[in-house]
């Protein structure tokens, strides 16, 4: 009995290995429940520990391959592995996001010294790092969050508040008051649903092509953070990454060091379509009445289809979608290319923003609607 | 009772709930180890079903609350009946007796959670979409799910004397707290096989033929790995059979009655133009 302990221990500890940290109350179940449904096949323990050690979707692939190391094959998992779509298309993504092999893609990789497909294997020389803040920087970061709850717009919390305007009675403070008076009511009270700032989201192009701006935006979406308690900040280039955890941090610099650790796409090539639809497919309810603000120069290498539909379909879930564009910022500015004409349609506002000083100027304008018409 | 992997098969069958291997373990765990079962997976594969399912064969009672953005104590917990309190303290004052408690069981209002508590014969409390409650609800959540009890300041704890069975359920539409994980058994159901799923659409659909059932499954793969913006569930499979059937019934052709009720399966004006574009292939022919 120890050696087929032992070897469950072994296991236990090669999915820590494998980086899938398993707490002590999960082993401790998994155990109970080997104890009481007694496993006589390994399929049986496989679904013992799916259900006990595994606490999400992409857990479960390091389980399989632990597991699969482990005890070897069993015929049952293999039929929920296969189903999921999700692989495929990130492994055709790779491909695709190379051999861009246009003209603009090689300029880009020459002036960045990597191809799209360098940039998105994981090797620490992408790991890029970002100039320090400068004084004036911090200056307008500073401004930026004194600016942002004002301009975010706000809609009515579901959960009430004592007081303020007269929407609901509420009764438990009238049932309170009225037991001093031998329930004898002596004044309404009432509760209110206060405003609550919108969710905001924000899309950071930081391909090759916005090399130049990223880090301006970067620290822009650092303020968002800070400030905005409903804040979410995705990156994307070739691939879709998820920043808002590591901008929460307090300094600036450390939070743009932190985040050159995870995005490892940054200065590649662009695949705008790709990672907008990688995000409708799995954070699309982040959208959802949210103020959306996608920064990128919307210069899409190839078909620009995905990138259109994924537009479309952001807008109808967002509550304003706007996009910032340095280009829109040279007044002479017209977005004829195929892909930018083909979404203008569905954007609120396509605002010229390159540096902090124009974002501080696109936020004191609280997010205006009517830029657009500059530009058509 | 339902310990067993066979029987508990047979009672879910019995029900027209044809549960994949992974599924049953996850649920025959949650029920020996008193542990809450977390399901995702996507919209429409069965996850609010199962505990309809279980509860009818456990013979328990199905509490269920829906979870939405906002949700508070006073709608999960209890609340205390004001209108009533007040009135009977008018009364009291009124006919000059003494006022009673103000706080005994008949002004309490149940909500589902304490219901589940108090529930006898222990219940199936199913948590919808815990997605869509907001993370100060999860957090509130977390002391109920470990020791089942709760506390009402006027009346004390409220502990649970059979311990109910929890079913959570979740979209996906946003990371769940580490903490409630922790405390839950994980099942992600995936589409079933086309098997399975035949066997389904034929056990919700009296009348249909295995032929024609078979016909209609392979078409809502063939629309599944079209990746539409929706990828259609076990349910809209169901609705659809139900619906085609119907017009077949009235003399319809099965591949016509199909495609005039793919209204039920496609939701979105792109997803219909998508299966229009590969009609050969969602409803072609394999018979000739």
């Amino acid at each position: 009995m120890t050696t087929a302990e032992d070897h469950l221990f072994g296991f236990l500890r090669g999915l820590h290995e494998g980086g899938l940290r398993v707490p002590a109350n999960k082993q401790s179940e998994f155990f109970a429940g080997i104890e009481t449904l007694a496993p006589s096949t390994v399929g049986q323990l496989y679904w013992i520990g799916a259900a006990t050690l595994v606490t999400s979707e992409p857990e479960r692939h390091v389980y399989d391959d632990v597991f699969r190391r482990f005890f070897g094959l069993t015929e049952a998992p293999a039929l929920v592995v296969t189903d999921e779509p999700a692989d495929d298309t990130a492994d055709e993504d790779e491909p695709t996001s190379m051999p861009g092999s246009g003209e603009a893609e090689s300029v880009v990789a020459d002036a960045t010294g990597g191809s799209g497909l360098a940039a998105s294997t994981v090797s620490p020389e992408n790991v890029r790092r970002f100039p320090a803040t400068t004084p004036r920087a911090h200056e307008l970061i500073r401004e930026l969050c004194r600016e942002l709850p004002r301009a975010v717009p706000s809609v009515r919390s579901r959960r009430t508040r004592p007081g303020g305007r007269r929407q609901r009675v509420d009764l438990r403070a009238i049932y309170l008051g009225s037991r001093r008076t031998r329930g004898e009511i002596m004044r309404l009270y009432w509760r209110h649903r206060p405003p609550r700032s919108r969710r905001l989201l924000l899309l950071v192009d930081v391909s090759g092509s916005m090399k130049q701006h990223s880090a301006d935006y970067l620290r822009f979406a650092y303020a968002v953070v800070a400030t905005c308690p409903r804040a979410e900040v995705f990156t994307f280039g070739t691939r879709l990454t998820r920043v808002t955890p590591h901008l929460r941090l307090s300094d600036v610099d450390t939070a743009l060091a932190a985040l050159a650790e995870v995005v490892l796409d940054a200065d590649g090539g662009t695949l705008i379509g790709t990672s907008l639809a990688a995000f409708l497919d799995d954070h699309a309810d982040l959208a959802r009445g949210a103020l959306v603000l996608v920064l990128s120069d919307g210069l899409e290498r190839g078909d620009c289809t995905a990138m259109v539909a994924a537009t479309r379909r952001l807008s109808l879930l967002a509550a304003q979608l706007h996009w910032w564009s340095p280009l829109a910022c040279d007044p002479a500015y017209r977005p004829l290319t195929r892909g930018m004409s083909a979404v203008l349609r569905d954007l609120d506002a396509l605002t010229g923003v390159d540096d902090l000083d124009t974002a501080l100027t696109a936020v004191r304008g609280k997010f205006a609607t009517t830029q657009r018409s500059a530009h058509v | 009772m339902l310990l067993d992997h066979a029987a508990l098969s047979q009672q879910l069958k019995d029900r027209r709930y044809f549960a994949d291997e992974g599924l049953l373990t996850a649920v025959r765990l949650a029920i020996a180890l008193g542990r809450p079962l977390l399901l995702e997976g996507e919209p429409g594969v069965g996850k609010t079903q199962i505990s309809h399912v279980l509860a009818d064969a456990l013979s328990r009672e199905l509490i269920r609350l829906q979870c939405y953005e906002g949700i508070d104590v006073s709608q999960v917990l209890y609340e205390w009946d004001y209108p009533k309190q007040l009135l009977s303290l008018r009364a009291a004052e009124v006919e000059g007796t003494p006022v009673g408690n103000l706080y005994a069981g008949e002004f309490l209002l149940e909500r589902p959670l304490l219901r589940a508590l108090r529930s006898d014969a222990g219940a199936v409390l199913l948590i919808d979409e815990i997605d869509r409650a907001d993370s100060e609800f999860e957090a509130f959540l977390l002391e109920f799910l470990d020791t089942f009890q709760i506390t009402i300041p006027e009346v004390g704890t409220v502990a649970a004397a059979v311990p109910p069975l929890v079913v959570l359920t979740s979209n996906r539409t946003r990371e769940l707290h580490d903490a409630l994980k922790r405390r839950c058994l994980y099942h992600w159901i995936p589409f079933p096989d086309p098997e399975r799923e035949r066997a389904i659409v034929e056990a919700q659909t009296p009348g249909l033929s295995a032929r024609a059932a078979a016909r209609l499954v392979r078409s809502v793969n063939v629309i599944r790995s079209l990746n539409p913006l929706k990828r259609p569930g076990i349910a809209e499979a169901i609705s659809w059979a139900q619906g085609s059937l119907a017009l077949a019934d009235e003399g319809a052709e099965w591949t016509d009655a199909l495609r005039a009720s793919l209204g039920l399966v496609l939701k979105n004006a792109e997803d219909g133009a998508l299966v229009a574009a590969h009609a050969v292939e969602v409803f072609g022919d394999d018979d000739r």
